[in-house]
């Protein structure tokens, strides 16, 4: 039987933890901050955290250290800014974190904001995530009261401001670019890169933007070291994952696994497998952007480079369940609609392969589907995928291709 | 320089150029859409997507990248033909095409329109979309310009240009998805004077010119470079035009004088040239008050015999010429009156210049409030130009003989001065204010059907050719001009423009090395 792996979750699940300041300081929180602060250089945060072999939780699992490393020391400002837009359909392990403990995200945040030299953080949020803001802004409120943030912290002479800043609401804005050009006050939409953010981000400054999970693992590798970190997880991916088991699932929710165990045991043991004793039809285990597995593709390790190899995408691990009633037409049909209306329409394949792909599924849909549409879905999928600025259009295009390819017959079923 | 390598060619590049750019200075076409020289580079219609086999290092890229924001790198190896490239630009044309209306029978952009051009030598030939496609309600966006959104294929080149070239902003878009417009904000219409450009940037029909619409196919048309008569910048230009009629203007790249651009007001010059009411196309003399036909050579030996019976001096010929008159012309009208009368009374009167607008854009400069293509010409070749100058006007109340050439600008004082001559010889393509006083007109060609050069601005020496022929009897001032000589006794015969020039450049030390050959297509600035 499966059990969570608790690093981030520790706190959240010891019983009548509020996640008030005084209570994570309680848990021993803010040492990490204490311990950088008088002894540590920003340089030897970085080494640590690249030591760490930490990869970000966001979705495309680049490593954190390495990241950090790339913000030039001869430029000012630089800018520290935490993506906390969690926009990804079946994802919710980022509120979870700011809602029941959001002071380890900020440690973290503080911490980074040290290593690169940032002095104006920016937490970047969806507007309706109101909650959650609310939850950021208090526990700020708090810090600056404490002497954790502001002028001085903690009497280094490191100075950091942090500044919520609420979307609203683009899925696009969670790719970092977009987020960016959300945050300048413009039109969220991707830029052309090179330059990458690292040395022309907000304002044309030096910027590194972080995932919450991924900023809440930092603590932990800062007070407890590199090697610490590196004995939970697999070989190149180290580490938990918060993995959001949501859809048909006996009992879905948040659980904190070690990287690299099984993800069947993951759906049964700790998802409780599907409701009702029913069979499993397919998962998507990342989220909607990655491909759809399977049931009888899922007995892998669930880390990054095993999921990739599996022909998916770990993504922000949130596990879907579809069960043996779902129609996969409806599914993809779902997925198409929600990316053909996120697209934000500068580039040619997504806005128009999206619109093109959405009519379609819908003709499948609608019991319109014929062989020749179903070989049109897998050809332009393929073809669009990889040709855009953004990731967007892979997003779309990767997941539809997948269902496709994998389940022809419920396509089938819908023929004229 | 450095040098990558273009579909297995080695192609020299200069540090920060980006592939496209290299490839098209080296003459390689890879197609594109949204990338302009003069705009900021968005790379977001993906047409001129490359694959980069070796980035330099050895390893290539796993994806098509677009070459218009890949730098160039030295020992870097790109494909723009090989399979994997084609189909890319195969799904982005045929994606492109999806919610196209492919209304080329009544689009004014058929026959010069990159899309349509890309989707015959890129595309597939056949599309698969069978739905209803994306369309969107008619907009009045512009004074000079038309939109027609549904042909729109996203390049964002109409908003760049008004941001960063033009200024106000006043192109945006607006919505997201499938349904992304370019438009303007709700009721407000562009009125500035720069929206022929827009209609040039944009690559398909969904900006057209109002003045255009439905006039031409765009395959009809003979482009003949040129230069602009509208005002001393001398944009340079096309001259296009079918069976003999100028059907538009636009502006031919120069990245000295106009670079991409040129103003409404000069793209509405063209109207003139085709203007058929105040068009002289025969000669005429005045017999007892009335201005009547008559024939060319009787017409020359009469003004040859009376000019004798007044025998007029040095001091008593005067000579007016018109700003749009060319170098060549003025050159052999200065000639004249040395040549045949001694004299050196030699005007083109000209406005005085008032300052351009100090701290402007680039693209304001363009439009000066000197109206005349050539006014520094005449001023090099000595034309005494001061509007009002007490001096014309004295010189034209002594003088017996008046050559005009061209309708010079003239204020009532210097008309009724002129007035008084005893011969008026004009040589001019429209009716003016001189037509009253004129005892002789010789009907002459205009700027789009002769050769000559203007001198800008900028001294800068730009060449005219000739695009359609004159109507009627008129002729070219370079032969009417030496005719006259003749006929006054001089030795003269008529010489094509080019020669007139060499001799020019011979005679004025201002003028020393041009000549027809280094003025070309984009002029020779005098030193």
């Amino acid at each position: 039987m499966l059990k969570e792996t608790l690093l981030l979750a520790k706190n959240i699940r010891t019983d009548g933890y509020d996640g008030s300041l005084e209570a994570y300081r309680r848990a021993g929180g803010y040492t990490a901050l204490e311990k950088v602060m008088k002894s540590m250089t920003p340089d030897q945060v970085i080494e640590v955290v690249k030591a760490s072999g930490l990869r970000g939780r966001g979705g495309a699992g680049f490593p954190t250290g390495m990241k950090w490393g790339f913000i030039p020391k001869d430029r000012k400002p630089t800018y520290m800014v935490c993506n906390a837009d969690e926009a990804e359909p079946g994802t919710f392990k980022d509120h979870f974190l700011i809602n029941n403990d959001p002071h380890l995200f900020l440690e973290g945040m503080i911490l980074g904001s040290y290593a690169i030299g940032c002095n104006h953080g920016y937490i970047y949020i969806r507007g309706r995530s109101v909650r959650p803001a609310q939850r950021i802004n208090e526990a700020i409120e708090y810090l600056y009261k404490a002497g954790l943030l502001g002028k001085n912290i903690l009497g280094s002479g490191f100075s950091l401001d942090l500044t919520v800043h609420r979307g609203a609401g683009a899925y696009i804005c969670g790719e970092e670019t977009a987020l960016l050009e959300s945050l300048e006050g413009k039109r969220g939409q991707p830029r052309v890169k090179p330059p990458f953010p690292a040395t022309h981000g907000y304002n044309a400054c030096p910027t590194s933007v972080n995932n919450v999970e991924t900023l809440a693992c930092v603590p932990f590798i800062v007070k407890e070291g590199a090697e610490a970190f590196k004995k939970i997880g697999t070989p190149n991916n180290y580490g938990t994952r918060l993995v959001g088991i949501s859809g048909h699932a006996a009992k879905p929710g948040i659980y904190e696994v070690a990287m690299g165990v099984s993800m069947k045991q993951i759906i049964n043991d700790l998802g409780g497998g599907v409701r009702g004793g029913k069979k499993l039809k397919a998962v998507i285990p990342g989220g909607s952007s990655s491909n759809v597995l399977r049931p009888e593709e899922i007995d892998i390790p669930f880390d990054f480079d095993s999921v990739a190899k599996a022909g998916s995408m770990l993504g922000t691990a949130a596990l879907m369940l579809f069960d043996e009633d779902t129609d996969i037409v409806e599914l993809a049909y779902r997925t198409i609609l929600f990316y053909n209306h996120e697209s934000c329409g500068q580039c040619t394949p997504c806005r128009e392969g999206t619109f093109w792909l959405r009519n379609l599924v819908r003709d499948f849909r609608e019991n319109l589907g014929d062989s020749q549409k179903l070989e049109r879905i897998g050809r332009v999928s393929q073809q669009m995928f990889g040709t855009s600025l953004c990731a967007l259009n892979d997003a779309a295009a990767g997941p539809i291709k997948a269902f496709v390819t994998k389940y022809p017959e419920e396509f089938k079923k819908h023929f004229i | 320089m450095p040098t990558f390598y273009l579909d297995d060619k080695p192609v020299e590049f200069q540090e920060g150029q980006t592939i496209l750019q290299a490839a098209m200075a080296a003459g390689t076409e890879i197609p594109h859409y949204c990338y302009h020289d003069a705009l900021s580079v968005v790379a977001t219609c993906r047409q001129c997507l490359v694959d980069i086999t070796d980035l330099g290092n050895g390893k290539g890229l796993p994806k098509l990248a677009t070459s218009c924001s890949t730098q160039a790198a030295a020992g870097m190896k790109v494909s723009s033909t090989n399979q994997k490239v084609r189909d890319g630009q195969n799904i982005i044309n045929e994606l492109l095409l999806v919610n196209h209306p492919l209304d080329c029978p009544i689009c004014d952009q058929s026959g010069e329109c990159d899309l349509q051009n890309y989707a015959f030598r890129y595309g597939t030939g056949h599309s698969e979309m069978a739905y209803e496609k994306r369309t969107y309600g008619w907009r009045d966006v512009g004074t000079f310009i038309m939109l027609e959104r549904n042909r729109c294929i996203h390049c964002s080149r109409c908003e760049r240009f008004s941001m960063e070239i033009e200024g106000h902003h006043d192109f945006g878009h607006f919505l997201r998805t499938h349904e992304l417009t370019f438009d303007t904000y709700k009721d407000h219409q562009i009125t500035h004077k720069f929206q022929g450009n827009l209609a040039d940037l944009c690559p398909v029909g969904a900006i057209t010119e109002r003045e255009f619409r439905f006039k031409k196919r765009a395959w009809k048309l003979e482009r003949t470079p040129s230069v602009c008569p509208g005002c001393s910048t001398g944009c340079n230009i096309t001259v296009d035009h079918n069976d003999g009629k100028v059907e538009r203007l636009k502006p031919r790249e120069n990245k000295d004088v106009n670079q991409w651009w040129m103003c409404d007001e000069g793209r509405l010059t063209y109207r003139k040239a085709n203007d058929k009411t105040l068009r002289l196309t025969e000669p005429l003399a005045r017999v007892k008050g009335a201005l009547v036909p008559a024939a060319w050579n009787a017409l020359l030996e009469a003004v040859a015999g009376k000019v004798k019976d007044l025998s007029a001096s040095g001091d008593q010929v005067v000579a007016v010429a018109d700003l749009d008159s060319t170098l060549e012309e003025l050159f052999l009208l200065k000639n004249l009156l040395a040549g045949a009368f001694g004299s050196g009374q030699f005007f083109a009167p000209h406005a005085p210049e008032s300052a351009a607008p100090a701290g402007a854009r680039f693209l304001e400069t363009l439009i000066t409030p000197d109206k005349t293509p050539n006014a520094q010409g005449a001023k090099l070749l000595g034309f005494q130009s001061e509007a009002g100058n007490k001096g014309m006007e004295k010189a034209l109340g002594k003088a017996k003989v008046v050559f005009v050439l061209g309708a010079p600008e003239a204020s009532p004082a210097l008309l009724n001065a002129a007035r008084k001559a005893e011969l008026v010889v004009q040589v001019a393509a429209y009716r003016s204010e001189w037509f009253d006083m004129a005892d002789v007109i010789l009907p002459a060609l205009t700027w789009t059907e002769k050769y000559g050069t203007w001198a800008n601005k900028q001294r800068r020496v730009q060449a005219l050719r000739q695009a359609v022929n004159g109507p009627g009897e008129a002729r070219d001032p370079l032969r009417i001009l030496p005719d006259l000589m003749r006929a006054l006794g001089q030795e003269a015969s008529f010489a094509p423009a080019p020669d007139v020039l060499d001799r020019l450049a011979k005679g004025e030390k201002k003028f020393a090395g041009v000549s027809w050959k280094v003025v070309g297509q984009q002029g020779f600035t005098l030193a």
